[in-house]
């Protein structure tokens, strides 16, 4: 994607996942989390579908080998169970170069029904090639 | 609860294996994260784990501290500072920056085993009744 294109405002996706119990659990072994917290509380953890929400929005945008993922802001909302599905979205909030590095921001956002579970905003820093 | 003045620090070594289940299990899988040769031709050199995986172990310090509370209501903001590569051990701490109405506010500092910090975050719970 030419990353130029990129329009604030814009949606780069809309999509539906499933927490399953496979998902979670693959989740809690990849980060070596015991996972102790979040049976007793008996819901997804919030960084899982961070996580997920987030691969989507980077692939959507097709980073080059040279981005930085400068900043990460997120806000837990409302639980996700396990098992639930979580309709999540990524929208372009800001593009624009400077000095030679082009700054992008996307907000993301996880919904359960009609009650919003988590937001977020990721800052990235891309370097422009060099005419 | 009480509003403890400093968190539990948790340690996790990070491994080019993690990466791979990391990637498996997010979808992220950048080339950054996993590819050797891709790796070497960027401006880091070889490959470095995800931030949102480093994330996790800032959310995995507050889930253990606060539990609910931050799964459902906790925030987090994040400055990353530095790579973390495979191999290097990464250490979790926090204490109390400040308190404020019904919330508490946490800084948490990512380090290597080199002392360098990695992620600085700033996360903030409902202080617990």
């Amino acid at each position: 994607m030419d990353l130029a294109t990129l329009e604030p405002g814009s949606e780069l996706f809309s999509q539906r996942i499933t927490m399953t119990g496979d998902a979670v659990a693959g989740y809690l072994a990849a980060v070596e989390d015991d996972g102790d917290a979040y049976a007793q509380e008996g819901v997804v953890p919030p960084m899982a579908v961070a996580a997920l929400v987030m691969a989507e929005a980077l692939k959507a945008i097709e980073l080059p080998a040279g981005a930085v993922h400068t900043g990460q802001e997120l806000g837990f909302l409302a639980a996700v169970d396990v098992g639930a599905e979580v309709q999540c979205t990524a929208k372009v909030v800001q593009n624009s170069v400077r000095r030679g590095t082009r700054f992008v921001a996307l907000e993301i956002t996880a919904d359960v029904g009609d009650e919003r579970a988590l937001t977020g905003r990721v800052s990235l820093a891309i370097p422009e090639e060099e005419e | 609860m009480a509003t403890p003045e400093v968190l539990q620090e948790i340690s996790h070594k990070v491994t080019q294996a993690q990466l791979a289940r990391y990637a498996d299990a997010s979808g992220d899988h950048n080339p950054l994260h996993l590819d050797e040769e891709f790796a070497a031709r960027t401006p880091y050199g070889r490959t470095i784990a995800h931030g949102m995986l480093v994330l996790a172990f800032v959310s995995e310090t507050m889930a253990k501290s606060f539990g609910r509370a931050w799964m459902c209501e906790g925030k987090m903001k994040a400055k990353f500072r530095a790579p973390v590569y495979p191999g290097d051990t990464v250490t979790t701490s926090g204490t109390l920056k400040s308190t404020s109405d019904a919330t508490a506010t946490y800084e948490i500092v990512v380090r290597k085993q080199d002392g360098s910090d990695v992620v600085t975050v700033d996360a903030t719970v409902p202080i617990p009744v």
